[in-house]
């Protein structure tokens, strides 16, 4: 999650939400939510679990796979 | 009871001593949703309000606001960290408990830094982006 913020620290284009999945089950469902953390790029879950940062952006600024 | 243990709460005011300009996080109350079965004791809002109050407390760089309803929150609690004031899209929803109070303190440092953390090639990167980008990382407290 730091990683995702740094970015939006870092850039006006960029914005960064941590979202709290048992605060918000409804909408954790619909992201299918099973494995944290998901990371979930322009409303579209994209992968889960940390890696680093070249690996992050290269997949933030580039989503290609669901 | 204290969200720190006496040697964590010593351990962060010495990392936000090194804060190199001022941090509000603003907390937004609203409505919210029906949290999931065995949470529905918890007061999210008051909790996440306190949290981030006593976190506060610890360096004069950080400051708190509370508001209701703000306009940029899509859901309720939430915590934007705002470097000098400025929001520039960090937000927290939900409670910043476990795990992800050390995201939210990590958030703060960040946001207290003149200078970014990433790597130059990343934000070389960034720089070059021509379109918006919205993240959202789904957590757990555990």
């Amino acid at each position: 999650m730091l990683l995702a913020y740094k970015l939006a620290f870092a850039s006006p284009r960029v914005r960064a939400a941590g979202i709290e999945s048992s605060a918000f089950p409804a909408l954790a469902d619909r992201m299918e939510v099973y494995a944290v953390p998901r990371i979930v790029v322009d409303g579209v879950p994209q992968w889960d679990g940390a890696v680093p940062e070249r690996v992050f952006v290269d997949r933030v600024l580039t989503p290609s796979f669901e | 009871m204290a969200i720190f243990r006496p040697e964590d709460e010593a351990r962060v005011r010495e990392l936000f001593a090194e804060l190199e300009r001022p941090v509000e996080l603003l907390v937004a109350h609203g409505p919210e949703q029906m949290p999931q079965h065995g949470a529905r004791d918890i007061d999210f809002g008051a909790e996440t309000e306190r949290v981030v109050r006593e976190l506060a407390e610890l360096s004069p760089s950080v400051s708190v606001r509370v508001e209701e309803e703000p306009d940029g929150f899509e859901r309720y609690p939430a915590v934007a960290v705002l470097p000098d004031g400025q929001d520039v899209g960090v937000r927290y929803y939900g409670l910043p408990w476990g795990y992800e109070l050390g995201s939210l303190i990590g958030a703060v440092l960040e946001a207290g830094r003149a200078a970014s953390s990433l790597s130059p090639e990343t934000i070389e990167r960034l720089a070059a982006l021509e379109r918006d980008v919205a993240i959202d990382v789904f957590v757990t407290p555990t």
